[in-house]
């Protein structure tokens, strides 16, 4: 046998094995999207729409108002932040994010505390203290929900509460819950599906919400990954039932798709603004959220994305129609409850907090075959 | 071996590094070490930091469920899938040898053009083509072949077909570049001496093709352990993979330790499986050793 061709075979092996190795760390390697100190703000989302609304509705303003250009990332994620910090270079310098995800960003030393100093006392005052955290002020609210095929269950005949969707008999169909559970598992809903009031969900009963959880896994056809793929799916009616982020299905429903919200029963949480430590744009960093942060601003955000606006002075610029869609308008925000973020957050004796355990117990049941 | 020889043997060896070719594979060294060597023995440092310097994180590995029953889900699929790409692979390498080189490329190309799309586009395609009111269920359905949707998405089902596809050209590939070497007058030379065709296939086409088995089962089965983006979007009722729980680690639970030692025991795994298959099966004489 030749030995070229030998080495040719060897060749063609090596390098078709050095390509699938570079196709699958390629999601790993994380490009800089900008250099910080270059008049350069980089302000980090969840993507998707609201980041092209935040373009529209706030950076554009900003950048004239502060001569520094703004770049936008995603996702804001404890892993990206936490090895930039190792790396010693950190190129974020704003992140939107959920309190749980910020607590553990905070137990690694990975946050500046907030300096409410910097903010504008008038909106603070209009912003409830619940989201003034040490370390990050509340931006938006937004809720899970039940979110359902309106071709399936025509608005009216849907489940309208968490018992409902737990109810395969009355209404058959497919179910797709969070993988991981989003924000965090899903446990105050299992909860309320089992028949806790709502005024007694906290200190939550761990035991008692996994039973439940069990009680729910029959009827899950999909673990989603991501808020937009449940969307998706509900809307293609490959799932009849979803618990997702409301204000996605009413954006859709919008759009024309086959899809309605329940809030009744809806879990309640925020995104909240935080100062990566690190930042080399601290200044300029508290600028953007206390800009961010104004009334018009947020009204104009919610608008075209119907979450809830921190600031509550945002209602004076909305219609009627307009504030009636949003997560927290006040037909809606009654009928649905507050996570109870400490109980997420607050590190234990272990130095992990409810939401690392609470995943971390949900890897574990995810893999008992049900 | 003259004395003087021996004494010139290092000085030849200093000129051969400093030769164009001894730079390259200094150089080639030099990459492979920073950007292949370095992470992995960072890997395996970070693997023994849990978070203090010790075996906490393997004494985890070895005391709790979740990771064995991960490792369990990861290599049904890979096992699978390695079998359905080969069942497919090989008729398809063996009709590539013996067709003219017109159709050959047709053949090639066939392969190549799902190997060069996106691998998110080929997995979004097979929710389409699977899903509830997908392709497949819509003929059943209007055929009357089945009353109600099949459930073919979103379990290991619509992993195991998404990912044999991904897969498949790592198996046409390798296959092919053998089966190609092989010398078909000795088939010829069998059948002139009486075997029946599928005789003359079984004892003399199929043994000298078995290198390229190996290899393409090698490269399937280490992608298939590894695979993440089509068990995810694929995969619905909770098959927890390997990859999926390294990522639920490094990304949500920041436990890069653990994190770490799962990727260690994965590799583990994987090089013994490797060095096994490869003695059983002569991958080494497809590198020039046989």
């Amino acid at each position: 046998m030749s030995s070229k061709f030998v080495i040719g075979r060897r060749k063609v092996i090596k390098s078709t094995g050095a390509l699938a190795a570079l196709a699958a760390v390629g999601p790993f390697f994380h490009v800089r999207p900008a250099l910080a100190d270059k008049g350069e703000l980089v302000v980090v989302s969840w993507g998707g729409s609201w980041a092209k609304s935040m373009r529209e509705v706030i950076f554009a303003d900003f950048e004239k108002a502060s001569g520094l250009t703004v770049k936008d990332d995603t996702p804001p994620e404890n892993a990206k932040l936490k090895a930039m910090s190792d790396a010693g270079n950190v190129t974020w310098d704003v992140l939107e994010t959920d309190l749980p995800a910020i607590q553990t960003m905070i137990g690694n030393g990975l946050l500046d505390p907030m300096d409410y100093s910097k903010i504008d006392k008038a909106k603070l005052d209009k912003i409830p203290k619940e989201l003034h955290s040490s370390h990050a002020v509340g931006n938006k609210l937004y809720s899970f929900n039940i979110v359902y095929n309106s071709k399936t269950f025509p608005t009216g005949r849907h489940p309208k509460s968490w018992a409902e969707v737990w109810d395969g008999k009355a209404f058959p169909g497919s179910r797709s819950f969070a993988f991981r559970g989003g924000i965090s598992p899903q446990l105050e809903i299992a909860l309320l599906a089992d028949g806790v009031a709502v005024d007694k969900l906290y200190p939550l009963d761990v035991e008692r919400a996994w039973k439940s959880m069990d009680r729910l896994r029959p009827l899950v056809k999909k673990w989603y990954q991501g808020h937009a793929e449940a969307i998706q799916l509900v809307t293609s009616g490959e799932i009849d039932i979803a618990n997702t982020v409301g204000s996605r299905g009413i954006t859709a429903k919008r759009a024309g798709a086959p899809i309605d919200v329940e809030y009744n029963q809806g879990k309640l949480g925020a995104d909240y603004w935080c100062v990566t430590k690190g930042s080399k744009n601290k200044k300029a960093a508290l600028e953007f959220i206390n800009f961010a942060l104004d009334a018009k601003r947020q009204a104009g955000m919610v608008q075209r994305d119907p979450y809830g606006p921190a600031n509550a002075d945002a209602f004076n610029h909305l219609t009627a129609a307009e504030a009636k869609d949003l997560t927290t308008s006040p037909e809606n925000i009654k009928r649905q409850f507050w996570i109870n973020e400490d109980w997420w957050g607050k590190p234990g004796a272990d130095g992990k907090n409810e939401n690392q355990k609470q995943k971390e117990r949900f890897a574990e049941w995810m893999l008992k075959k049900g | 071996m003259t004395p003087a020889s021996a004494a010139a043997a290092p000085a030849l060896a200093a000129r051969y590094w400093r030769s164009r070719p001894g730079l390259l594979v200094l150089f080639c060294l030099a990459f492979f070490a920073a950007l292949y060597l370095y992470p992995l023995a960072k890997l395996f440092v970070w693997s023994l930091y849990g978070p203090k310097l010790g075996l906490a994180n393997y004494e985890r590995l070895f005391t709790q469920a979740s990771p064995f029953i991960a490792f369990r889900n990861t290599l049904d699929i890979a096992v699978i899938v390695t079998l359905v790409c080969l069942a497919l692979g090989y008729p398809i390498a063996y009709l590539m040898t013996t067709v003219g080189p017109r159709a050959r490329a047709a053949i090639s190309l066939l392969v190549l053009v799902p190997f060069w799309t996106s691998i998110l586009v080929r997995t979004y395609a097979w929710i389409v083509i699977l899903g509830k009111n997908g392709i497949v269920n819509q003929a059943l359905t209007d055929w009357g072949v089945v009353a109600r949707p099949l459930s073919l998405l979103y379990n290991m089902f619509g992993v195991q077909v998404g990912l044999s596809h991904v897969l498949l050209p790592f198996m046409v590939f390798p296959l092919y570049g053998v089966m190609a070497r092989i010398d078909m007058r000795l088939v010829r030379a069998a059948r002139s001496l009486g075997a029946s065709p599928a005789r003359a296939f079984l004892h003399v086409f199929l043994p000298l093709s078995l290198p390229g088995v190996a290899a393409g089962c090698v490269l399937v089965f280490v992608l298939g352990v590894g695979a993440y983006v089509t068990p995810a979007l694929l995969g619905g009722e909770g098959e927890v993979t390997l990859a999926t729980l390294i990522e639920l680690m490094i990304r949500d639970l920041l436990d890069w330790g653990f994190g770490a030692t799962l990727g260690v025991m994965l590799l583990t795994v994987v090089g013994t499986l490797f060095v096994a298959f490869s003695a059983a099966l002569g991958l080494d004489r497809l590198t020039g050793r046989g």
